[in-house]
C-alpha cells in the first residue's frame, strides 16, 4: 500500500499549494512526469508469467496473448489523478491530423492539417482531430478581453462580452465543416493515395451557440442590410460575406464543440457556424459581424474560394457544399489484404450535403456501371456526416469501388466525367465527382477516378 | 425586412403553437401523419438558356420538394433558398430533426451595451469596392518598390513573381493574362489559367484591405496608410496595370481618387452578379439551377457502354507531415529536450515565417540534412549571410536584429536542427 500512500502525499501537496499559479505549475509538471512513467511501464517486455494458468500446459495453436498474463493485469494502472484531461491511449500516437507543403501558402501558419478519417467511428470527430485551417497561425485569445460587435445597418449596434453572448438561449447542432477544396486537388486526376489527404479536409461535430437571428431581433436590422461581414481578430483578419439570407435562416456564433469549449484551432472563444456552406465562412475568432446593403468582396472570396470555369467566369459566393460522399472502409489507410476469398465483410463510408439531408446512397462495384443501394446508418441529420453500409462477399477479384449519394434538395452526385463537362478542371473548390477506390486481387486499395 | 422579418417570425410562431397545441391534444394522429409524410421529387424544368449543350447532357435535373418539414423556400420571405438546397421550418415544434423551445426564438434579450462611434472606428477595417472604408493617403510606385524590397520581398520573391509555394503577385500583363482564365489544363504540357491579383480579382480595393491588416504576414496592421497605399502602387505596376490610360510608373504617385479609378481588367468576370439590390436574388436564381455548377443522375444499370475508363495517379504527393502510419504502437519517447536558447522567440518573430518549412527553399529548422550541408560553409559563413542576406533572404531576415542577436538566432536554429 506504500504506492497509493506515496500518490496521496503527491496530491495533498497539489491541494495544499498556496497560490493556483504555484498549483497549477506542480500540477503540470506532474501530469507529464506520470505520462512518461506510464509510457515507461507499459513499453517494459512482458515477463513470461503463468500465475493462475500455471496448471494449463500451452499447446502450439493457444493464442500466447490469452495464455500468458500480461503486465496490464498484474498491478495498479494509473490512479484518477494521472490524466486530469483524457488522453488517447498511447498505442494510438498514429492517429493525428496530418499536413503536406502544397497545402500551405509558403508556411505551415497559412495552412491546412486534414482529418485521420480513416481512423473515426461515426460522424463525430473528436476536437483534437478536428480538421483545420487558418491564415495566420492559431492565436491563444484571452477570454475576458475578447468582444463580439455587431454594428452597420442596425438600428443599435451593440458590443457583447463572452459571456453576454453565452446568456442568449444556446442550441446545439450536429453539422460537418468542409473546407471548398476538399478534394480539390484531384480535379485533373488522383494525386493522393491517401483518403486522409483525398477527402480529410472537413470534420464533423455537435457545435452550441446562439442563432445569429435571435441576437438580430433586438437590434432592429434595416431593411437594405442584404450582406453580412464575419472578420476574425487574428493574425490574418479574416473577413467573409454571409448573406442576410442565410443569417435569418440557421447561421450561428459558437462557442461549444462537442461538448466543451472550442478548440483554439476551431476558433475559441467564437467562431461563426454556416451550416453546410464553405467551412472558410464559418470564420473563427470572430470578433465582427457588420451588415451592409452591398457584398464586401475579402480577401478570401476573391482572390481565393472562387471557382473558375472552362468558360473563364468564375463562381463567386459559390455557398454550400454540395451533396457528396466516400468510402472508409476498405481505402489506402485501411486496405482488405487481410480477407480470405468468401469473407464476408462490410463497405462503410460517409456521405454527407451541405445543402439538406442524405436521401439515398449506392454504391457501384465495377466503377460505376451497375450500382446498388446501401443502407443508410446511424442518425441521418441534415448538413451532417451520415454513415452508409452494405454487406459484401469478398471474392478476391479486382474491384472499382464507387459511392453515390443524393440529398432531399434533390440533388445527386455527378459522375467526374459529368463534373468535368458542367465547370471543367481548374476549378480549385466544390468538386463532388463520385468517389472510387480501385480494390486490387491482393486487396490493396489505391485512389483513381472513372472517366466513363 | 426587420418589420416583415419581425412579424413573419411571430406569424410562424403562433402557427407553431398551434400545431403543437393539436399534437399534445391529438398525439396519435399527428404522429401518424408525420411518420406518414414523406418527401416527394418534382422535376423542375431547367432554364437552359445560353448553357453549352454538352452541359445540358451532362447535368441532371433539380427536384423540387413537397413536404411538411423540408422546405424550397424560406417562411420569413416566401423566396428559394439562396444556396439551391432546402430550409427545415419549425414544424411540431421540431426544427429537422431537433426539438426547439419556440419561445427561445421569439423573446427579445437585449445583451450587451451599445456599441460607441469610437469603437467601432477602431474595428471598422474593411474597404469596399465603392471606396467605404478607403481612408485619404498617398504613395507612389517607387516608394513602394523600396517599401516592397524591404517587408515583402522575402517571401512574395522578386518583382512579385512568388518564391516557394508564397502567392505570385503578378504573372504579367494584367490585360493579357486575363485573357488565359479559359485555359483548361487537358494536357500535361498546356499552360493554365493565370490567376494574379491584376489578371483575376474584380476589385482593388480588395487588396488595399488585404495589405493593411494582413500584411507583413508576420506583423500585420504594422503599415501606415501611405504605405499601403505606395505598395498597392508598386503591385498594380508589376501588373502593368492602367489608371485612366495612365501606365504607373515610378514617379507615379497613388491616392484615394485615382484608386478609385482603377478598373480591373476582369471585374465581370464572376458570377452570379452579387451587386445591387437584386444580389441576393441573382444568386438565388443561379444556385437553384443546377445547370451552373453540375448535378448526377441516378442510373442504376449499364450506366456507360464498354469497361470504365480508369485514371490511375501519375504524380503521387506523398511528402505528409507526419508520414502515414497505422500501426499501434508506442511513440518513440525523446530523450530530454534541453530548454530552448534565448534565440527562439526572436526566431519565431522574425525567421519563421521563411525557415518553418522547406517549403520556401530555406533550411527548414529541424531538417538536419540541409543545416548539415549549411553548415559545411562553416558557422562564421552561415552568421555572415544571415547578417548580410544571401540569395532570396534580405539582410538580417528583413528584421532590425543587431548582430549579436542574429548570432543568438543563429545558434538556436543550428541548435534545433542537430
Amino acid at each position: 500500500m506504500n504506492k497509493i500512500d506515496n500518490v496521496s502525499e503527491k496530491e495533498l501537496e497539489i491541494i495544499s499549494e498556496v497560490t493556483e499559479q504555484a498549483s497549477r505549475r506542480d500540477f503540470f509538471k506532474k501530469t507529464a512526469a506520470y505520462s512518461m512513467s506510464a509510457l515507461a511501464a507499459a513499453s517494459v517486455v512482458a515477463p513470461v508469467s503463468v500465475n493462475a494458468n500455471e496448471h494449463i500446459e500451452a499447446n502450439a495453436e493457444d493464442d500466447p496473448n490469452i495464455m500468458e498474463e500480461k503486465p496490464w493485469s498484474l498491478k495498479f494502472g494509473d490512479d484518477v489523478t494521472v490524466n486530469k484531461y483524457g488522453q488517447p491511449s498511447p498505442y494510438e500516437h498514429n492517429v493525428t491530423r496530418r499536413t503536406t507543403p502544397i497545402l500551405s501558402s509558403g508556411n505551415f501558419r497559412a495552412s491546412i492539417a486534414v482529418t485521420p478519417i480513416q481512423d473515426l467511428n461515426g460522424i463525430i470527430v473528436p476536437n483534437g482531430l478536428f480538421f483545420n485551417r487558418h491564415h495566420g497561425g492559431t492565436p491563444t485569445i484571452n477570454p475576458n478581453e475578447h468582444r463580439l460587435m455587431i454594428h452597420g445597418l442596425v438600428e443599435k449596434p451593440i458590443v457583447l462580452t463572452m459571456e453576454q453572448l453565452k446568456r442568449y438561449p444556446n442550441v446545439s447542432r450536429i453539422h460537418f465543416l468542409e473546407c471548398p477544396a476538399n478534394g480539390g486537388p484531384e480535379w485533373r486526376g488522383p494525386q493522393f493515395n491517401s483518403i486522409q489527404f483525398a477527402k480529410g479536409f472537413m470534420s464533423c461535430a455537435e457545435w452550441t451557440g446562439v442563432y445569429i437571428k435571435d441576437i438580430l431581433k433586438d437590434l432592429g436590422l434595416k431593411p437594405e442590410a442584404r450582406w453580412m461581414l464575419a472578420e476574425g481578430i487574428d493574425d490574418s483578419h479574416m473577413g467573409r460575406t454571409i448573406p442576410v439570407d442565410k443569417v435569418l435562416d440557421d447561421a450561428m456564433i459558437v462557442w461549444g464543440q462537442n461538448g466543451e469549449a472550442l478548440r483554439p484551432e476551431q476558433g475559441y472563444p467564437i467562431r461563426v457556424v454556416v451550416p453546410g456552406w464553405e467551412a472558410n465562412l464559418c470564420v473563427k475568432w470572430l470578433a465582427r459581424l457588420e451588415f451592409a446593403s452591398e457584398p464586401f468582396y475579402a480577401k478570401e472570396e476573391t482572390s481565393k474560394y472562387t471557382a473558375l470555369k472552362y468558360t473563364g467566369k468564375a463562381i463567386q459566393h459559390f455557398y454550400a457544399n454540395e451533396v457528396n460522399s466516400v468510402i472508409t472502409s476498405p481505402c489506402p489507410e485501411k486496405p482488405w489484404t487481410d480477407l480470405k476469398k468468401g469473407d464476408m465483410i462490410e463497405i462503410e463510408g460517409l456521405a454527407w450535403s451541405g445543402m439538406g439531408t442524405i436521401s439515398t446512397v449506392d454504391v457501384s462495384l465495377d466503377g460505376g456501371k451497375n450500382w446498388k443501394q446501401a443502407s443508410l446508418k446511424g442518425l441521418v441529420l441534415e448538413k451532417a456526416w451520415t454513415r452508409f453500409s452494405i454487406m459484401h462477399e469478398y471474392t478476391g477479384a479486382p474491384l472499382l469501388l464507387s459511392s453515390r449519394a443524393s440529398d432531399d434538395a434533390g440533388h445527386i452526385q455527378p459522375t467526374v466525367k459529368n463534373e468535368r463537362a458542367a465547370v471543367g478542371i481548374e476549378g480549385v473548390y466544390h468538386r463532388n465527382g463520385i468517389h472510387t477506390w480501385a480494390v486490387d486481387a491482393k486487396g490493396v486499395v489505391t485512389n483513381v477516378q472513372i472517366l466513363s | 425586412m426587420y418589420k416583415s422579418y419581425h412579424k413573419k417570425l411571430v406569424a410562424s410562431t403562433l402557427l407553431a403553437s398551434v400545431v403543437f397545441l393539436g399534437t399534445a391534444c391529438n398525439a396519435s394522429n399527428d404522429t401518424k401523419k408525420v411518420a406518414k409524410s414523406e418527401v416527394k421529387a418534382v422535376a423542375v424544368k431547367m432554364d437552359t438558356t445560353g448553357f453549352d449543350k454538352r452541359v445540358v447532357d451532362a447535368v441532371g435535373p433539380a427536384n423540387a420538394l413537397v413536404s411538411d418539414t423540408v422546405k424550397k423556400t424560406y417562411g420569413y420571405n416566401g423566396k428559394l433558398v439562396i444556396d439551391g438546397g432546402v430550409t427545415y421550418p419549425i414544424v411540431n415544434g421540431k426544427t429537422g430533426a431537433y426539438y426547439v423551445d419556440p419561445e427561445a426564438h421569439t423573446t427579445a434579450f437585449n445583451k450587451g451595451k451599445t456599441a460607441t462611434a469610437n469603437e467601432q472606428k477602431a474595428w471598422d477595417i474593411d474597404v469596399m469596392p465603392d471606396g467605404t472604408g478607403l481612408p485619404e493617403g498617398s504613395g507612389s510606385v517607387e516608394e513602394g518598390d523600396d517599401l516592397y524590397e524591404e517587408k515583402c520581398q522575402q517571401c512574395h520573391g522578386d518583382f512579385g513573381a512568388g518564391n516557394g509555394l508564397y502567392p505570385k503577385l503578378t504573372m504579367g500583363n494584367a490585360y493579357e493574362e486575363q485573357k488565359t482564365l479559359k485555359n483548361q489544363r487537358t494536357h500535361p504540357d498546356d499552360d493554365g489559367p493565370k490567376r494574379a491579383f491584376g489578371s483575376y480579382w474584380p476589385y482593388a480595393s480588395t487588396l488595399w484591405w488585404y495589405i493593411k491588416t494582413g500584411m507583413p504576414h508576420q506583423a500585420p496592421m504594422s503599415l501606415t496608410t501611405d504605405e499601403v497605399y505606395a505598395l498597392s502602387a508598386y503591385i498594380m505596376s508589376i501588373n502593368e496595370l492602367t489608371i485612366d490610360g495612365e501606365e504607373l510608373d515610378d514617379e507615379y504617385v497613388l491616392d484615394r481618387k485615382k484608386f478609385l479609378k482603377l478598373v480591373m481588367p476582369n471585374v465581370d468576370g464572376f458570377e452570379p452578379k452579387i451587386n445591387g439590390p437584386k444580389g441576393e436574388d441573382n444568386a438565388r436564381e443561379y444556385f437553384n439551377n443546377p445547370l451552373n455548377y453540375g448535378n448526377g443522375v441516378r442510373c442504376m444499370k449499364d450506366c456507360f457502354e464498354g469497361a470504365p475508363v480508369v485514371q490511375k495517379i501519375k504524380h503521387a504527393i506523398s511528402d505528409f507531415t507526419p508520414s502515414l502510419n497505422s500501426a499501434k504502437t508506442l511513440p518513440k519517447v525523446k530523450a530530454d529536450v534541453k530548454p530552448a536558447g534565448p534565440g527562439k522567440a526572436d526566431y519565431e518573430a522574425a525567421c519563421a515565417v521563411c525557415h518553418a518549412t522547406d517549403a520556401m527553399g530555406a533550411p527548414a529548422v529541424g531538417n538536419k540534412k540541409a543545416w548539415a550541408a549549411t553548415l559545411k560553409k562553416g558557422i562564421d559563413k552561415v552568421y555572415d549571410n544571415a547578417i548580410n542576406g544571401v540569395n532570396g533572404m534580405p539582410p538580417r531576415g528583413g528584421s532590425s536584429y543587431d548582430d549579436a542577436k542574429m548570432k543568438q538566432v543563429i545558434d538556436y536554429m543550428v541548435g534545433a536542427s542537430k
